[in-house]
């Protein structure tokens, strides 16, 4: 058996161990499950070395030797070993008298995260807030829908002014779109107490108007999942069984 | 401007590769970190919100300062700042590559504290001998193999023919070894175990998606909508219909109702304006909690 | 009662048709599924396709970049989300490399995803090389960067200075082994995110919310992401924080599509298979491997929606014939 074949099917030992939960929990299950959580995290241990600490701690902080003797020695920046004793720190969480030292790198990472969010905050939200004020009110009423402009015959200036246009069937859909973001947004930010009837029944849109959103959150998940699985079965069938084993 | 942690001249802070100078001072700083280290396991308890809440808000005070400080305006790389403001962004934006590294570097220490978890648990279950210990075993032993090939596949490739192994033709033992573990194995499985939830979803929609309520049928109503819209057959199926009824009533305006258009339309002023309110109030909340975490006003944060 | 007659058993009524409809057991229902996932992959058939506009605007600016750039992609995807990220990467590398333009791969998402993007440009190299054509070399025309654990701190550093987020990260040089990445000719002069014409993050996490947060109105942007991502990331696109996107199978499939017959292209028939009034003509690939998951996996979708579909009917069905029996 080849080496392609042999890794082939393992992967299909692997996928079949995987689904036999489906079945029942079982001990061919939990061998694979133990193998994966086993190589996984073997690979991060790797990864982390090799990706984040090698280059961008470890030879920064003791330097490289240069690629030919002719090359300037480069540097070391030897403070960098204190960043060592404030990541251990992390590790003392385990510790049940001085797990408060783990919070030290955490609050560090949390504080640099919270810190970008006022930047984020603008970056993200503030075109969409743009995005979302859409004329409401239609600039021509020569056509109550887009016409069509390739079979309208006009060209140049023409063209361009016509698909400047806002039609009133672009003047619904937008407003449209600007009430579900009141309404939806009504329904997060009132609802601990809503006190007028407006609010109670913009909220209450928001609710039915949020289903459309989750409907399509829904639909989308079950075709990227059906889509995962369709992938294992050619994995199974067609590239170990059709094309390993059988070989046509 | 020349940093302390990315000096390229020999300064205090930068001594030249393999001197003992560099040594010295790296010992002398990590005999100073476990000081402090150990120092800190000895601190009043009074002290220890203040020592974190301190920590927490230098390191958010940071990006507010590089996003509200006014930036140098066109200052080249070989010329001075003129005046403090200038010269406090000159600076924030000169340190931006060093906070983003100590970031990483803090940030890949903390990542061993899952698999030092997971360490500590299994050896816990192989020494007591507890049920199913003999999959801790694998657990191990599988972590053990994936860590050695892959250190040996990396080496492997250090020399400067490594590129030559991106040629499976040119591999050797550790080279397939990591392959086998990472591609054959470790890739395959984690496919599997996100495909599963497929048939979870099948089994929930046969068995609790219920048209009970409004909201209910409109979540059901939009999901077939988007499915069947992303579905080409249908969707040319429905184009085919509405084409003919154009054809026999000789009006375009139907071409406004195939389930492309309809799916479009909805997608465009329904689907994308719900998310986009989630999104707004996601927004506020984020940000409400950063300041939260920033000013450590978090009542679980920081207690000590 | 006589000391040995049978004890009488209680008579089991016999079950309902709403009772029928829903008591299914689920291990069948599985097979069920298996059965509808697996079989349609041995048929081989053409799905009609219309791309979405999002594809299209993804398409058309991945075609206008110039041969001999160089394209940052964050490729923030592992074997998890294979089924539909693969072949987005494949389709995105395949047309990158037929146009010439050079690749950064950076990862922000997962510690697996570089070796995974790494392996798959081997797999392209193979098909290349078998079709006669160049191999795509490391740091003549890719490099990769490495993963970043913290993606929010290096997307950051992104945004203020490429050179200094990659310092330290290496890549291999031939006849040199690790190098510095930036001695690589694809990184020349190529300092701030303002330098590159483009980033690409495939993704199957929120790095794409990441991306967005920090690098929006810097750089063009553009994505290809799971399906799940799909109705999240029309709402960037919709206001023009990105340039196009292709989302889940049918966007691949979009993209195999637009890679075979171009847009506003006559096929061989004289006819315009994907029109566009947005774009003029944009050539695509014919007579070369476009076709890959996408084709392969879409038909065989259809079956497995119309299952999830049916399994919803009949559940209802059987609810309100349960109602209409308790009334």
């Amino acid at each position: 058996m080849s080496y392609d074949a042999i890794k082939v099917t393992l992967g299909v030992l692997a996928t079949v161990g995987l689904y036999s939960v489906l079945y029942k929990e079982n001990r061919f299950y939990r061998f694979f499950e133990h193998l994966f959580l086993g190589l996984a995290a073997g690979w991060t241990l790797v990864v982390i070395w090799v990706e984040n600490l090698k280059g961008p701690w470890w030879d920064l902080m003791v330097g490289v030797a240069p690629e030919k003797p002719t090359d300037p020695i480069g540097n070391g920046n030897w403070a960098l070993i204190l960043l060592l004793p404030l990541g251990l720190m992390g590790y003392m969480v385990f510790s049940k008298k001085h797990n408060w030292m783990s919070r030290i790198p955490i609050g560090i990472i949390l504080g640099l995260w919270s810190g970008q969010q006022i930047q984020i905050w603008y970056n993200t939200y503030g075109k969409q807030i743009a995005g979302t004020a859409q004329p409401i009110w239609p600039t021509t009423w020569s056509s109550l829908t887009v016409p069509d402009y390739a079979k309208s015959g006009l060209t140049g200036d023409a063209l361009a002014n016509a698909k400047s246009q806002v039609y009133l069937s672009q003047a619904v859909s937008n407003f449209l779109f600007l009430i579900t973001v009141v309404c939806v947004l009504s329904y997060f930010l009132f609802s601990f107490d809503a006190k007028t009837k407006l609010v109670r029944s913009a909220s209450s849109m928001g609710r039915y108007l949020l289903m459309i959103g989750f409907g399509a959150i829904f639909g989308s998940t079950v075709l990227m999942r059906f889509t995962l699985l369709i992938d294992r079965m050619y994995f199974i069938w067609i590239e170990w069984l059709q094309q390993t084993i059988l070989q046509r | 401007m020349n940093l302390i942690l990315q000096s390229k001249t020999v300064n205090f802070w930068a001594q030249p590769y393999g001197s003992s100078t560099l040594w010295a001072y790296l010992f002398g700083a990590l005999i100073f970190g476990i000081l402090v280290f150990v120092g800190l396991m000895f601190m009043p308890a009074q002290f220890r919100r203040p020592v974190v809440a301190f920590c927490t808000f230098i390191a958010g005070a940071y990006w507010v300062l590089l996003y509200a400080w006014p930036a140098p305006i066109d200052l080249q790389p070989n010329e001075l700042p003129q005046g403090p403001v200038e010269g406090v962004g000159a600076w924030l934006k000169d340190a931006n590559p060093v906070v983003v590294g100590m970031t990483g570097i803090i940030t890949a220490f903390m990542l061993g504290l899952g698999i030092f978890s997971l360490l500590s648990i299994h050896l816990r279950k192989i020494r007591r001998q507890q049920r199913d210990w003999p999959f801790s075993v694998v657990l191990l032993v599988s972590m053990v193999a994936m860590v050695s090939f892959g250190y040996a596949d990396y080496f492997s490739r250090q020399g400067p023919d490594g590129t030559k192994l991106d040629l499976q033709a040119n591999w050797g033992l550790a080279n397939y070894g990591r392959d086998l573990l990472f591609d054959g194995l470790l890739q395959q499985m984690d496919a599997a175990m996100f495909s599963v939830i497929a048939f979870y979803i099948l089994s929930a929609a046969y068995r609790a998606f219920r048209i009970r309520s409004v909201e209910a049928t409109i979540l059901l109503s939009t999901a077939l909508l988007v499915m069947l819209s992303l579905m080409g057959a249908v969707a040319y199926i429905s184009e085919q219909t509405i084409n003919g009824l154009v054809s026999s009533t000789g009006n375009d305006f139907f071409l406004n109702f195939t389930l492309t258009e309809v799916a479009g339309w909805v997608r465009r002023t329904f689907e994308t304006s719900s998310l986009r309110g989630i999104a707004f109030g996601v927004g506020i909340g984020a940000l409400a909690m950063g300041l939260r975490i920033w000013l450590s006003l978090e009542k679980s944060g920081g207690n000590a | 009662m006589a000391k040995n007659d049978p004890i009488p058993q209680p008579i089991k009524p016999s079950m309902s048709l709403a009772e029928k409809l829903t008591s299914l057991p689920k291990f069948y229902l599985y097979i069920i599924l298996i059965f509808f996932s697996s079989a349609p992959l041995f048929i081989n058939v053409t799905v009609p396709n219309k791309p979405l506009e999002s594809s299209i605007d993804l398409y058309a600016t991945l075609m206008s970049v110039k041969p001999g750039e160089t394209v940052l992609v964050a490729s923030d995807w592992t074997n998890s989300t294979r089924g539909e990220s693969w072949g987005q990467f494949n389709s995105v590398m395949r047309i990158l490399m037929r146009r010439g333009v050079n690749v950064v791969l950076y990862s922000t998402g997962d510690a697996q995803a570089p070796r995974v993007a790494q392996d798959s440009i081997a797999k392209l190299n193979k098909e290349r090389l078998a079709k006669g054509e160049p191999e795509y070399k490391r740091w003549e025309n890719f490099v990769s960067v490495g993963f970043f654990s913290s993606g929010e701190a290096a997307t950051n550093g992104m945004a203020t200075n490429v050179k200094a987020t990659f310092a330290g990260r290496k890549d291999f040089a031939p006849g040199r082994g690790l190098t510095d990445v930036y001695e690589s000719p694809i990184l020349k002069g190529r300092e701030k995110i303002e330098n590159f014409p483009l980033l690409i993050v495939i993704t199957g996490s929120k790095t794409s919310n990441i991306t967005v947060e920090r690098l929006s109105g810097k750089v063009p942007i553009a994505f290809t992401v799971t399906g799940v991502m799909g109705p999240e990331t029309g709402n960037f696109y919709q206001s023009g924080q990105i340039v196009g996107f292709a989302s889940g199978l049918k966007g691949l499939y979009d993209l195999e599509g637009l890679m075979e017959n171009g847009v506003n292209v006559p096929g061989k028939d004289g006819q315009i298979v994907i029109k566009s009034e947005k774009y003029p003509k944009i050539d695509g690939f014919p007579g070369q491997p476009n076709a890959g998951q996408g084709s392969r996996y879409y038909p065989t979708l259809h079956f497995a929606v119309a299952l999830l579909i049916l399994a919803v009917i009949i559940g209802n069905v059987g609810m309100f014939l349960a109602r209409k029996g308790a009334k």
